[in-house]
């Protein structure tokens, strides 16, 4: 009956046009958000280097090449590079001042040897975990890093000597061994070794930056260690500022981890615009319901006057004004969390088509900004619900 | 005294500007001219306004002091009003008029309300809406409407006013007998009738 009494007999074409904004902001707010997180944490785990993390040097020019230009960085330019605001962090990447040969140590594995390059980063742009990624004198083997290629080149020797070919669980599992020595070859040192990861964006072996500062300490000629490549982490969604720097700075980069960026950056930056107009269209839409609400309450302010003036507590009818509209948003957010699974199954197809492997599973943060959405609505009802009822008392 | 009163001339026998004291089951006539504050009366002890200065008492508590909650329960359960614009609801039916009333005490069943429309002769308007009815038969509505709560004062601004003799004294009549048998009071405003009802106390404005 007081149902009757208050929310019967009302022109609810206002009261529809804020649902439809409503419906149409929560999905698109669900929906920018879910594929926001999916699009920046795409690439994630697919190599051991961290995310929006590139390795730079310098093109080699004709000039560099016959000795006019530096193809090294001096510590003022990797500070500069690490001064813009687009950037996250940038470190250099440190090579062997020493000879170094590699070679297979396992009884199964056919004797491969090879005179390599090993190089260290700073283990924040490395997805590994860090208590493996340690050596120090004494230990039973160093840790490394393989190129993928590595990886291919031992499965083809494995497979011309007609062995058959290996895993990455498996090559894991080989002893390797490190020949650490001098230029004159008057001192050696040999170390075992073990892959811990595989990287498709380096294409040297990666080592502790221990192992690599012994080694040059104890067989390097003294000469000075020069940094000719440099790691650098971008911000999310801002990898175009970096790609230009990089342009402008004569730097580059192996291609394939600028395209990834690029297109994280691209498709971050039109979600995130998808995302500002949602959040725009549900703060809007919240504003007319609670409008609605507002003008509901003084359309039926003779009505909510004399029921309290016949004993009904003012916290009773605020609770039905409160409940009518928390049970609407509800409604609304309940059918736009549906419209948001039937956009996410043609997305999530959509994106796979195009080579896109982003996570399936519903974010954490959509199903929160929803919730958070619904909680701020419910306390701007209730509050102003209280206001016009106790402003009819 | 009521502040938008304070420039009128009251008699000697006024309540505006007196003590006084209503003593429970009292059945009380309020006797005034138009403009001298009978519907300030009952809207002031009614707690809907509280422009006045002096004190008004209600079991000893002083009615300014009272919380919401406290309105809220004297309203439901201690003091029932028929205001002289009856304030019903012309949407709902008589029927959903007196159950939004009574469903807050459960005071009489369906049965028993219909049983009170029958005596004022209105029982076939039960289902039609409140706002259709003249305004003889609303402000029967609105007594009756009043009746369903326990109370112990009825406050009464002028609800016989569109009623003729007959049905005037019909509804004294169950007004009467529903306050004898709560053992509770009434005051009654009017414009000078008495409805040859032999009330205990007669009070002036």
């Amino acid at each position: 009956m007081l149902n009757k009494l208050l929310f019967k007999n009302q022109d609810k074409k206002q009261l529809i046009i804020a649902i439809i904004g409503a419906f149409m902001g929560i999905t698109f707010l669900i929906t920018s958000i879910h594929y926001l997180i999916r699009v920046n944490e795409f690439g994630e785990g697919a190599d051991i280097l961290g995310p929006n993390t590139i390795i730079v040097q310098k093109k080699v020019s004709n000039s560099s090449t016959l000795g006019f230009a530096r193809t090294d960085f001096s510590k003022n330019e990797i500070q500069k590079i690490k001064d813009k605001p687009f950037i996250h962090d940038v470190k250099p990447v440190i090579a062997n001042n020493f000879d170094v040969s590699f070679e297979t140590a396992d009884p199964l594995v056919p004797r491969f040897r090879s005179d390599v390059f090993i190089q260290t980063v700073d283990p924040e742009f490395l997805d590994v975990d860090l208590t493996n990624w340690d050596w120090k004198e004494g230990n039973d083997f160093v840790p490394m890093i393989m190129p993928r290629d590595f990886l291919v080149m031992l499965n083809t020797f494995m497979s011309a000597s007609g062995i058959p070919q290996i895993s990455d669980d498996l090559a894991m599992d080989i002893k390797f061994k490190f020949t650490l020595s001098n230029n004159s070859d008057s001192e050696k040192e040999w170390v075992d070794a073990r892959i811990v990861g595989f990287t498709n964006e380096v294409a040297s072996i990666l080592v502790p930056e221990t192992f690599m500062t012994y080694g040059n300490n104890k067989f390097s000629d003294g000469t000075e260690q020069k940094i000719t490549q440099v790691m650098i982490s971008g911000e999310e969604s801002e990898f175009g500022l970096v790609e230009e720097m990089l342009e402008k700075r004569g730097l580059e980069t192996k291609n394939s981890q600028m395209v990834v960026g690029r297109l994280k950056s691209m498709v971050g930056t039109l979600f995130l615009v998808v995302l500002g107009i949602s959040v725009i269209a549900v703060f809007v839409s919240g504003l007319v319901l609670i409008q609605y609400m507002q003008l509901l309450m003084t359309r039926n302010s003779y009505e909510v006057r004399t029921l309290m003036r016949m004993g009904h507590h003012p916290k009773k009818i605020i609770r039905m004004f409160f409940l009518y509209f928390v049970k609407i948003f509800g409604v609304v957010a309940g059918l736009g969390l549906i419209l948001f699974f039937i956009f996410k199954f043609f997305l999530d197809s959509m994106f796979a088509n195009g080579g896109l492997y982003i996570g399936t599973s519903v974010t954490i943060g959509s199903i929160s900004a929803l919730l958070i959405a619904y909680a701020l609505f419910a306390f701007a009802s209730y509050r102003t619900a209280t206001k016009g009822i106790f402003n009819e008392y | 005294m009521p502040k938008p009163l304070a420039s009128i001339q009251h008699g000697e026998k006024s309540i505006w500007g007196n003590e006084i004291e209503l003593n429970n089951g009292k059945k009380i006539l309020l006797n005034a001219s138009s403009g001298k504050g009978k519907s300030t009366f009952a809207t002031t002890v009614f707690g809907l306004r509280n422009d006045y200065e002096g004190t008004i008492t209600y079991d000893d508590v002083d009615i300014k002091t009272l919380s919401v909650d406290d309105w809220t329960e004297i309203r439901k359960s201690k003091i029932s009003v028929v205001f002289q614009d009856l304030q019903l609801f012309p949407k709902l039916s008589v029927k959903e008029n007196l159950l939004l009333k009574n469903s807050l005490t459960d005071t009489f069943t369906e049965k028993e309300l219909l049983e009170r429309l029958e005596l004022l002769e209105i029982e076939n308007k039960w289902e039609q809406k409140c706002g259709l009815l003249s305004m003889g038969q609303q402000q029967r509505v609105a007594i009756i409407r009043a009746l369903a709560q326990p109370f112990k004062w009825l406050v009464m601004d002028e609800p016989f006013s569109h009623l003729d003799e007959e049905n005037t004294q019909r509804c004294l009549k169950l007004i009467d007998k529903r306050a004898t048998d709560i053992n509770a009071g009434f005051v009654l405003t009017t414009l000078g009738d008495d409805h040859s009802f032999n009330f205990d106390q007669e009070l002036n404005l």
